[in-house]
């Protein structure tokens, strides 16, 4: 991808990003074990300006942590999609990797990046509370450097992105019989 | 010309002290928590950084929703009297200022359930109930010392305190408006309608980032309005740096006690309000009625 | 506690003649019975207290050609457990609802279809329960193979060098 000159006001924003990141996290998976620690005080993530947030509407980071099955990813899609850009994604534990133990389960996908735009991996099962934090000062510097271009990606090749998901998934749409 | 830098100081006023307070209180609660806590300039990148992304849009209502509610916020705060800097010297009416506030609330109501949200609808029924619950007895206690110093407007309020506060004078009534305070903050034993884990941050759900911005300004600006009107209704006589010390006090000490709560459901919310506090409300009007006045 | 749960199991016998009792525990009992004969002696159990349905699950057994039924019936009077165990047929998988016992018992019978491709009769509402747009063979029957189904579905990571044997090699499974 071509990585177009960001002028002052851009760099001026990035800077604002990457020092007020606020989650989304998507606890389906086991590492979800992990943010409790990495928020309270032994570790303490809104030091940082990190926090959660309730919608992805408000959020900045999509967080996945664990396994997604093809029913989660689903929602995971709409999720990313709902978020407002800039946008970025953190695939956590080996699961979102390669598939972790699951990598030959029917129900969950075997790599995140194939279906929405992933831009930094944890790898481990599970990674620990420091892991992530790293993880966290990584991303900022990436965000800074003007690196983390998921987002852009994803607008660029669209067409990529909505044929793996509809490769896996058959059908992106969500039909809800609780719902209908 | 004068009364165009008065109106900008009191809202870069409340801009600046407005946005450090919140972020010291995120501090203070970091440190209640035993944790290092954000910097105290933390909600200015938060607030600049929304400002910064592309939101996205839920039809014009939900726009103009926002604009009205952020318009209505500063308009109040325009007419509260900071200490001694009064923007409108005279203008400065109670009801005025109680009338314009709704304004923003009621901006901010039309523009949530624009958002066609359910969560975000919820939040706004709970905001509204929870405002009955609170409006009344803060009310009845303000209209006491209105009948006692025979003024409605604010800055003549703080000027009648020659003797000792009203907070002093009238101890009941300052305990009624403080409780009525912090659910006017939505601070944490009140802050039902925007519980986060419950209805996923309530009224807010389906703000995005510039909108997020300008209701985080909002938030900021309504707190100067609300605290405000409590410390020159109660606590004396203030210049312009007197009057922030005294907000700042105040301030921290909601922080304080909201800190270590848990959350009221909703009714607990209008129930605990129409007995308490508005027993006690009731209470003091009847004590300055009769001249028991300290 | 004891001789409630052997007095019941003394009827039992007397109800159904072929019957396999195998006591797992003190308050455990799995009982093994022809299918034709599941209503009734789940019926009876209901009606001494065994009244709460724990679980309706299957066991896809490939080489005997069945499929194992199994239901869990918990009595909250003694906290006694009967694991009632049936076999049926594994080319017409069919066999009748305890809807009629247990309203409950509907989401339990979907997801057996839905997992093992079980026909209940008299559970019209058939409807897929977990999964979405499932187009392969019910995926915990034992001849379905999840790995092959898994890489045509969900494409893996193609990595650059092996690092599965060049871990082995350096723990020492393989001589490099």
């Amino acid at each position: 991808m071509a990585n177009h000159e960001r002028n002052i006001w851009e760099k001026i924003a990035d800077q604002l990003r990457s020092k007020s990141l606020w989650m989304l996290h998507y606890c389906t998976g086991c590492g979800a074990i992990e943010l409790p620690p990495s928020m309270t005080s032994r570790f303490d993530m809104e030091r940082f300006g990190m926090g959660p947030m309730a919608t992805p509407r408000q959020a900045d980071i999509l967080f996945i942590t664990g396994y997604l099955s093809a029913k989660t990813l689903r929602r995971v899609i709409y999720t990313y999609e709902q978020m407002p850009e800039p946008k970025y994604v953190i695939g956590f534990g080996s699961c979102t990797l390669n598939g972790g133990i699951y990598y030959d389960s029917y129900a969950t996908i075997n790599r995140l990046d194939y279906y929405i735009p992933v831009d930094l991996y944890i790898a481990g099962c599970m990674p620990r509370p420091e892991a992530l934090l790293e993880a966290f000062n990584e991303l900022m510097k990436m965000i800074r450097k003007g690196e983390a271009n998921g987002w852009k990606q994803y607008k660029e090749n669209y067409d990529w992105y909505k044929n793996n998901q509809i490769r896996s998934l058959g059908e992106v749409l969500v039909h809800d019989e609780f719902h209908e | 010309m004068m009364t165009i830098i008065r109106v900008a100081a009191v809202l870069l006023t409340g801009f600046f002290v407005g946005l450090t307070l919140e972020g010291v209180s995120r501090k203070i609660i970091a440190r209640i928590q035993r944790r290092y806590g954000p910097p105290w300039y933390q909600n200015f990148i938060d607030v600049f950084k929304a400002l910064s992304k592309n939101g996205i849009t839920h039809g014009w209502i939900f726009d103009f929703g926002i604009l009205m509610a952020l318009g209505g916020v500063i308009a109040t705060l325009a007419f509260v009297p900071l200490g001694d800097l009064v923007a409108f010297p005279g203008l400065d009416n109670l009801f005025i200022i109680v009338y314009l506030f709704a304004v923003g609330a009621l901006g901010m109501a039309m523009g949530m359930v624009g958002s066609g949200n359910p969560n975000s609808s919820i939040g706004v029924a709970r905001a509204l109930t929870q405002m009955l619950g609170y409006e009344i007895p803060y009310m009845i206690s303000v209209s006491a010392v209105m009948y006692y110093y025979k003024t409605a407007s604010v800055s003549e309020l703080m000027l009648s305190q020659q003797d000792s506060w009203t907070l002093l004078k009238m101890p009941l009534g300052g305990i009624v408006a403080f409780i009525s305070l912090l659910g006017m903050l939505g601070k944490k034993p009140f802050d039902t309608p925007i519980a986060p884990a419950e209805i996923a941050s309530g009224p807010m759900v389906e703000l995005s980032a510039k909108y997020m911005g300008l209701l985080m300004l909002m938030h900021t600006f309504s707190i100067f309005v609300e605290i405000g009107l409590f410390v020159d209704i109660f606590l004396g006589i203030s210049n312009y740096w007197t009057f922030l010390i005294k907000f700042t006090v105040i301030w921290i000490l909601a922080t304080l006690i909201s800190s270590v709560l848990p959350r009221f459901r909703i009714e607990q919310v209008v129930k605990f309000y129409w007995k308490v506090p508005l027993g006690l409300a009731f209470l003091q009007a009847l004590f300055v009625l009769l001249g028991w006045v300290f | 506690m004891m001789s409630s749960m052997s007095e019941i199991v003394k009827n039992l016998k007397t109800l159904v003649k072929k019957l396999e009792i195998v006591e797992i525990d003190e308050r455990e009992v799995k009982i093994e019975i022809p299918c034709e004969k599941t209503l009734n002696v789940l019926s009876f159990l209901k009606g001494n207290g065994y009244s709460h349905l724990s679980i309706l699950t299957a066991v896809d057994w490939i080489e005997e050609n069945k499929f194992e039924i199994v239901y869990v019936l918990f009595s909250w009077e003694n906290g006694g457990k009967f694991v009632v165990s049936t076999k049926i047929d594994r080319k017409k998988a069919k066999f009748v609802s305890v809807m009629h016992l247990w309203p409950i018992a509907r989401f339990y019978e979907r997801e057996l279809h839905e997992f093992f491709g079980i026909q209940f009769e008299g559970n019209d509402d058939m409807r897929p329960l977990f999964l979405e747009n499932w187009d392969s063979l019910p995926p915990l029957r034992k001849d379905f193979d999840p790995l092959e189904y898994s890489k045509e579905k969900f494409p893996d990571r193609e990595y650059i060098k092996d690092v599965i044997y060049e871990a082995k090699v350096i723990r020492g499974d393989l001589n490099g």
